[in-house]
């Protein structure tokens, strides 16, 4: 049989796009990358952690992958492989299809795999997480991001009290070239913040310390900022920068200003750089993006279990009030694989510590998701699993129909 | 009753394609059996591979004893029965035994060796804690250590016996300080290793062999002074540590009359107190040496947590050193202490004194755990079920069952079609319909000892695994009637079963262990958990018709009986592509589920977390496979090739995630099944790379009458 001919001018464009897009063949190759870059991706994360992975692999729309570390091979990302998978679902699957009885469960499932991917994209675009920590008795509606740095800087009032913040955002940060710097223009404030030598990992060393004699770096204050490797984990890494104030009359202070703790427990406050500028004082910091919840929660009691004689947890759960304006209050219960949704905010049992817990006293730390999508793939699950199961019915009808009547014509 | 039997008529044609073919395929078996001869082949090299490493062959080892009294049967189910609580579970000391006597012979539960009179002797875990815990006198002298190679023996100044030997604890004494010394060191490597795996090296093979073997010395130590306080005098272990003067003390001084007559006090208190020379007259500088052992022998008490605490809230067991400390730190305390020194020491007299002894002595013990028990929450109320569990050994039993169905397979292959062919065949179903019953009441008998679904570790997901494997080949051996899935069953059963066995052994520990706070659900356990893991097996068996449809296509079609065979193979295909199906369904469901669970727990749907790509990664293949045919790009060679690949992906998200040692599925880390995996990737790439050729030969044939066609219409041009 002679091939039909493909009519390639630009009237039958659309018609070829649409053929293209709905085509069997462009699913089984964007399963097929999708399948690779999952593969690939999960391997990356072993030396580069999973935001590094995520990053470069399932949210880019393309990216190159060095095979054995060495051969470069473009491919393309997570975000554009799912993206064209949910057009040739949509167009293949449910536009294109014949819309017969017997394809009625197949036709329902795909529904519930839009469903699915486009909840993945609602959670990407618009979801946000961090987490709350509290010790007993200690109450709170701010939420910490657990990545995002920021750079604040706060007029202080009255004794060492500061009503607003000017925000440097984690966004811009990030972006920074460590060896150029940047000037921000801080509107209403009588000065402009440079930033330079941001660093997303860094070390304050005092300039005595061996470790720094020959490093890079400008020194203030007897201290120089050094660049770390960035850990895997990308919670980890504490970022620092210089910080240079310069007002109107050329009047200057500079810092360094980095996001090192002590110990990083619930109550204690970063340690901001103050200064004067134009006769008024203002503090600047570096510090996690913080975000309120529109109610307070209170840790009643947390408790901590252990299975008995191993340091294994076997269970620790939170007792919570939950506190609002105009509301009465609520006592809750949030624990592994119960957390407490309330106002579009999931609150999980995350973690807890200090590390040398319970010789110390303990804090329960909460995660804290905002995800429009949060309940989308249970739908989507409940959506595909009927799909399949009528479709499963009807085919097995279908056979067992097909079979009597051959029976009957033997 | 014919509306079942029609029912299950019509879903053995649907499988079967046709309801002739099942006849055909039986007057032709000659044809179909085509596929077996290299399977065979396969087979036996597998089975070549397997055999050797499911046992443990011991050697006869000469002891220095002059002769060995064995523990009687009574004495050991007694012994047996006592309830200890290790891990954070309240187990039988034959678990406890089991586990622990594993870790020192690398993986094996039998000791092997031959006394001065000659006899033979083979004694099991539970006689040699028997010995190690009660007559440590003896146990000193028995091969207990297996050292893989002398190299490791070597390093610490032992003579070495054979490259791969057995040792016993009194053997490597001479090399204890120096082994001692290279273990720390050891350990100080590992652990800088492990906190940077750049700049630090890891342990080599015969270092790793030092470590195990400084830690295996190590707890049969810590094992030996357990109940030292009950032996007056015969302190078995770390008698270097004390002056002679203390020895002799040691053989008169009555532990629980001494702590009648010591002043409150805490361990450390006790502890500052020997530190500081004893002055005064001779009977201060008595009893300051009494002191002394006290301390010694709490200390050395310390670690089997056979006795149920004082207060009934707290659920720590103690062990009697334990007891000693507490009746020390109180004096309201010590009725309670030295009842359980008592007992204990009761425990030790009579097993010296004989074994009917020792029988009463235990009963009573255990008994009276018993009865504490159900005054404290009924813990352990399940150890009776786990020695039975353990006694019944219900998967080395399914192990010989689906060996012996292998036999009577490869045998009805002899003879396909024939009267005794058939018969072979009918037996091998039924051995492997046995077997797959024995591993099921052997996952039923763990769920109930822990009240648990039936996977909750590794281990759980190998024998679910095999489990559902072989019904499900069954079932398709059900529908067919074509060999193949009988085939699957006992390879699958056998294979499994194995690889149950060898974890056990590899892990050394025990399998029903507590779970981490984030698993201790069964809601999810039994839907996760309990679906993605029947897609693990449906892959599996997707990926075996694959490798046995390509391996018979490719022999039948260099034998030129291709033809001859075609519905075998279209039949065989539609089980293929069914299959993958299957797998699809449960892996989607399961990993939809995971998410589910995910977002409950940890506040996320999906986190690309590597256990959550692998799944991610079956479901991904099987719907390739799928559009790919529906598409027409793929035949029946492509659909069999690319089971295979989803068979590695398969491997890879069950085993291969778990030694990227990232994610937040951390609780299935476990070492050294890279090789393993590596050699099943390897067989499984024999069958696609003879796909390949096949894909290659349609491809010529094809091409070849093409050419004739148009050398046909060119002649009728012609003319």
């Amino acid at each position: 049989m002679p091939k039909s001919k493909i009519d390639w001018s630009p009237a039958n464009w659309p018609r070829l796009l649409f053929r293209f897009f709905s085509s069997y063949g462009l699913a089984a190759v964007v399963l097929v990358f999708l399948t690779i870059i999952t593969l690939f991706g999960t391997y990356y994360q072993v030396d580069n952690g999973l935001i590094a992975a995520k990053r470069k692999y399932f949210t880019s729309w393309f990216l190159i992958h060095e095979f054995f570390g060495k051969f470069p091979v473009p491919l393309p990302g997570g975000l554009l492989l799912m993206l064209i998978l949910f057009i040739n679902m949509t167009i293949g699957a449910v536009i294109k299809v014949r819309k017969r009885w017997r394809g009625i469960g197949l036709l329902i499932s795909h529904f519930g795999m839009l469903m699915l991917l486009a909840g993945g994209f609602v959670t990407f675009a618009f979801a946000t997480d961090g987490n709350m920590t509290l010790y007993q008795g200690m109450k709170s509606s701010q939420v910490q991001s657990y990545r995002k740095w920021q750079i604040e800087v706060r007029p202080v009032i009255g004794e060492n009290k500061a009503e607003k913040a000017w925000v440097i955002p984690s966004e811009a940060l990030e972006k920074l070239d460590p060896n150029e710097g940047k000037t921000y223009d801080l509107p209403d404030l009588p000065f402009d913040v440079r930033v330079s030598q941001y660093y997303k990992n860094a070390n304050a060393v005092p300039t005595s310390a061996p470790v720094s004699a020959n490093a890079p770096g400008k020194e203030i204050d007897g201290f120089k900022l050094l660049q770390q490797e960035l850990f895997t984990e990308a919670e980890r890494n504490i970022p620092g920068c210089v910080a240079e104030f310069v007002g109107e009359d050329g009047e200057k202070a500079e810092t360094i200003l980095w996001g090192y703790s002590s110990k990083f427990l619930p109550d204690e406050k970063p340690m901001p750089f103050i200064f004067e500028m134009g006769g008024n004082k203002y503090a600047a910091l570096i510090t996690k993006k913080t975000w309120s919840v529109p109610f307070e929660v209170q840790l009643d009691k947390f408790i901590f279990e252990k299975h008995p004689g191993t340091q294994m947890a076997r269970n620790f759960e939170s007792r919570v009030t939950r506190m609002e304006s105009d509301q009465p209050e609520k006592k809750v219960e949030i624990k592994m694989n119960e957390p407490m949704r309330y106002a579009g905010f999931t609150f999980f049992q995350e973690s807890y510590g200090p590390p040398n817990a319970p010789i110390e006293e303990m804090f329960s730390q909460f995660a804290v998701a905002e995800n429009p999508a949060d309940q989308w793939p249970l739908w989507a699950l409940v959506i595909t699993g009927i799909g399949l199961a009528i479709h499963f019915v009807i085919s097995l009808m279908e056979y067992s129909k097909k079979s009597r009547s051959n029976r009957a014509k033997s | 009753m014919k509306i079942w039997n029609n029912s299950f008529q019509n879903i053995r044609e649907q499988f079967s394609g046709s309801g002739d073919l099942q006849i055909a395929t039986r007057r032709k078996c000659s044809t179909a059996a085509l596929w077996r001869s290299p399977m065979l082949l396969v087979a036996t090299l597998i089975a070549l591979l397997v055999f050797p490493t499911v046992s443990h062959a011991a050697k006869d080892i000469s002891v220095p004893l002059d002769s060995y009294e064995t523990w009687s049967e009574e004495a050991v189910e007694a012994f047996d029965r006592i309830m200890v609580q290790e891990g954070g579970r309240v187990k039988p000391m034959l678990t406890y035994s089991r586990f622990n006597m594993m870790k020192f012979l690398g993986g094996g539960t039998k000791t092997k060796f031959q006394t001065k009179d000659g006899v033979e002797h083979k004694i099991g875990s539970s006689e040699a804690m028997m010995d190690i815990l009660f007559k440590g006198d003896r146990a000193r002298f028995l091969p207990f250590f297996l050292v893989e190679d002398s190299a490791a023996v070597i390093q610490i100044g032992v003579s070495p016996k054979s490259k791969r030997d057995r040792y016993s604890y009194e053997e490597l004494m001479p090399g204890r300080a120096k082994l001692a010394e290279l273990a720390e060191k050891y350990r100080d490597k590992a652990k800088a290793h492990s906190q940077n795996k750049a700049v630090n090296p890891d342990l080599t093979l015969d270092e790793k062999m030092v470590l195990e073997l400084g830690g295996a010395v190590s707890s049969f130590e810590f094992l030996l002074g357990q109940f030292g306080f009950a032996r007056k005098g015969e302190m078995l272990v770390n008698e270097q540590i004390l002056p002679d003067e203390l020895k002799q003390l040691a053989t008169k001084l009555d532990m629980a009359e001494m702590l009648d007559k010591m002043p409150e006090m805490t361990i450390d208190q006790l502890f500052q107190t020997i530190r500081s020379a004893a002055g005064g007259t001779e009977d201060e500088k008595m009893f300051s040496s009494a002191m002394r052992l006290f301390f010694f022998h709490a200390n050395s008490g310390i670690g089997v947590n056979l006795i149920q605490p004082q207060d009934k809230e707290t659920e720590k067991w103690v062990s009697v050193g334990e007891a000693m400390i507490t009746g020390l730190e109180k004096k309201d305390n010590r009725p309670w202490a030295k009842e359980k020194m008592a007992a204990t020491q009761k425990l030790v007299e009579a097993a010296k004194e004989s074994d009917s002894a020792f029988v009463n002595v235990a009963t009573e013990f255990y008994e009276g755990q018993k009865a504490l028990a159900g005054q404290r929450n009924n813990e352990g109320k399940q150890t009776d079920r786990e020695v039975k569990y353990y006694n019944a050994k219900y998967f080395s039993n399914s192990l010989v069952f689906f060996i012996i169905a292998f036999v009577t397979l490869a045998l009805s292959w002899l003879s396909p079609g024939s009267g005794f062919g058939k018969w072979m065949q009918r037996i091998t179903i039924a051995l492997s319909v046995i077997g797959v019953l024995l591993l099921i009441w052997g996952i039923t008998q763990r769920c109930l000892i822990r009240n648990r679904p039936p996977i909750t570790n590794l281990y759980d997901t190998i024998l679910f695994i095999t489990a559902t494997a072989v019904l499900f080949s069954l079932a398709l051996e059900w529908f067919t009637r074509i060999g193949v899935g009988t085939m699957l069953a006992v390879f699958t059963g056998f294979v499994g079963m194995w690889l149950g066995i060898t974890f056990e052994a590899k892990e050394s520990s025990d399998t029903m262990g507590k779970l981490l706070a984030v698993l201790d659900t069964n809601f999810w356990l039994w839907t996760h958990v309990t679906i993605i893991n029947i897609g693990y097996a449906a892959g599996l068996i997707a990926a075996f018709l694959g490798m046995v449809y390509l391996t018979g296509a490719f022999a039948t079609r260099l034998m030129g009986k291709a033809k001859e065979s075609r519905k075998f193979f279209k039949t065989l295909n539609r089980m293929t592509y069914g299959t993958v199906c299957f797998c699809l369904f449960f892996s989607l469901v399961g990993t939809v589920l995971g998410g589910i669970w995910a977002n409950y727990s940890w506040g996320r749907f999906w986190g690309w977390d590597p256990k959550e790509n692998g799944a991610l990664m079956i479901c991904l293949w099987s719907l390739v496979i799928l559009h790919a045919r529906m598409g027409g790009y793929i035949r029946e060679v492509g659909i069999n090739m690319q089971a295979i690949v989803l068979g590695v992906i398969v491997t890879f998200s069950w085993w291969g995630v778990n030694n990227l040692e990232v994610g937040l599925h951390s609780y299935g880390f476990t070492e050294g099944v890279e090789r393993a995996l590596h050699l099943s990737w390897s067989i499984m790439g024999l069958p696609f790379l003879l796909g390949v050729f096949l894909f290659f030969m349609d491809r010529s044939e094809k091409q070849a009458k093409l050419d004739a066609g148009r050398k046909d219409d060119l002649a009728a041009e012609g003319a």
